[in-house]
């Protein structure tokens, strides 16, 4: 065992040094997200909780970018719901802001109580599919961001060159993966534990199991015209681009889930 | 005689708890293990983040095994082993390899929502239902209840 440096005269020195620290990695892009307590703190004094309950579900909306301080307990929930609290005239006012936090909390009673559920089905997929007709790997195109669906590779995009992606963009690309591409949530939420600076293996295996179906009432899918409305705009939402978005959701659930539409 | 407190990734706070439950001449480890971080598959940026986080906190870094560097400065330290609690089946593995020879001790971070242990985690609505009210509350209830 041997001591390792803490000082550095720049950030790059310490990257410099976390590269010799991994030499079994291969790929050395760093997100712009600063560790650190200090870093947290100032993210901190940013948030708007108010804001957040009326546009989080918008790419551009007024998420606070915490959730990799609070993977790793630098900044706590009990910290953030006080600060909440504190910035409302009314608890309601803030209720979507605590209740995004409760979700954390909740994902982590689950993998405290359920650790066998990170990375096994809890339940069968309702997709009129069995677990074994999904594949195991993720195919090289979704590992490259090249998949040909314009706003997908974008977010991929994003995931690779920052370790960040909103919520919403989150479950769209999940919900592609397992659904328009049949690939098994375990291989995605391996590919989103490596790239996410907040991966953690309940939050993130959870809500791939959610969006799968196999923890939850039914499959999660999106369509084109969802897109549209949360997109900021700077996404692609061509129909164009994104052809195999371009459906009701009617039309989606036939061609994506056609054993689970016969059976109807 | 003086205690070993062990900061892993799930807890990386210079007021974690367990900072309060050691003695004043407690020494402060994070343990940089190869083989658990290509297990756990992090990414660069990952290790990144993690390591400018270790630089701002009261602690030693070691490169090594987990259990090995752990079961050695305990070993010399002589007291206890002071944990953050965590989930993780990793971790938790180190921790049961320790207690063969060591006095271990799990300390719980500041809870989000005091609940009963057996609160029902079918749906998360079914929990939130029973947790809005404390979580909707300063400090989660911490003083009138379990976690």
């Amino acid at each position: 065992m041997n001591n390792l440096h803490r000082d550095f005269a720049t950030r790059d020195a310490l990257i410099e040094y976390v590269a010799e620290l991994s030499p079994w990695l291969d790929e050395r892009r760093v997100s712009p997200i600063v560790g650190g307590a200090k870093a947290g703190l100032e993210k901190l004094e940013t948030i708007a909780p108010l804001e957040y309950g009326r546009t989080r579900n918008f790419l551009n909306g007024s998420v606070t970018g915490l959730a990799p301080y609070v993977r790793h307990a630098i900044l706590t929930l009990d910290q953030l719901r006080n600060l909440a609290l504190r910035g409302c005239e009314r608890p309601a006012q803030v209720e979507k802001f605590i209740q995004q936090l409760a979700w954390r909390d909740y994902w982590q009673r689950v993998y405290r109580r359920y650790p066998e559920r990170i990375w096994s089905d809890v339940e069968p997929y309702k997709t009129g599919y069995t677990a074994d007709e999904y594949a195991t790997e993720l195919p090289k195109d979704i590992v490259a961001g090249e998949t040909g669906v314009a706003c997908i590779d974008q977010f991929i995009a994003v995931l690779l060159q920052t370790g960040y992606l909103h919520n919403h963009a989150r479950m769209y690309v999940a919900a592609y993966v397992v659904h328009w591409r049949r690939v098994s949530w375990q291989a995605g939420a391996r590919w989103f534990l490596h790239h996410l600076l907040d991966g953690d293996p309940a939050s993130n295996n959870l809500s791939w199991q959610w969006v799968a179906s196999t923890f939850g009432n039914k499959p999660y899918i999106f369509n084109l015209d969802n897109l549209r409305k949360y997109a900021d705009g700077g996404t692609n939402t061509t129909a164009r681009d994104n052809a195999v978005l371009d459906a009701s959701y009617e039309e989606l659930a036939d061609r994506l889930f056609p054993r689970k539409a016969a059976r109807q | 005689m003086s205690d070993l407190i062990w900061l892993h990734e799930d807890a990386l706070r210079a007021d974690h708890p367990v900072f309060a439950a050691a003695g004043a001449d407690s020494s402060v480890v994070f343990i940089w293990d190869d083989a658990y971080l290509q297990q756990m598959g992090y990414g660069f940026k990952r290790l990144v983040f993690i390591y400018e986080t270790l630089v701002e906190l009261p602690l030693t870094i070691l490169r090594g095994d987990q259990f090995e560097c752990l079961a050695r400065l305990a070993g010399e330290a002589g007291g206890r082993v002071l944990v953050p609690a965590t989930p993780n089946p990793r971790l938790q593995q180190t921790l049961e390899r320790l207690r063969g020879d060591f006095e271990v001790e799990l300390v719980d971070d500041v809870a989000f929502a005091m609940l009963p242990q057996e609160v029902d985690l079918k749906r998360f609505f079914r929990y939130w239902n029973k947790a809005r009210k404390v979580a909707m509350t300063p400090g989660g209830g911490s003083r009138t209840g379990t976690q």
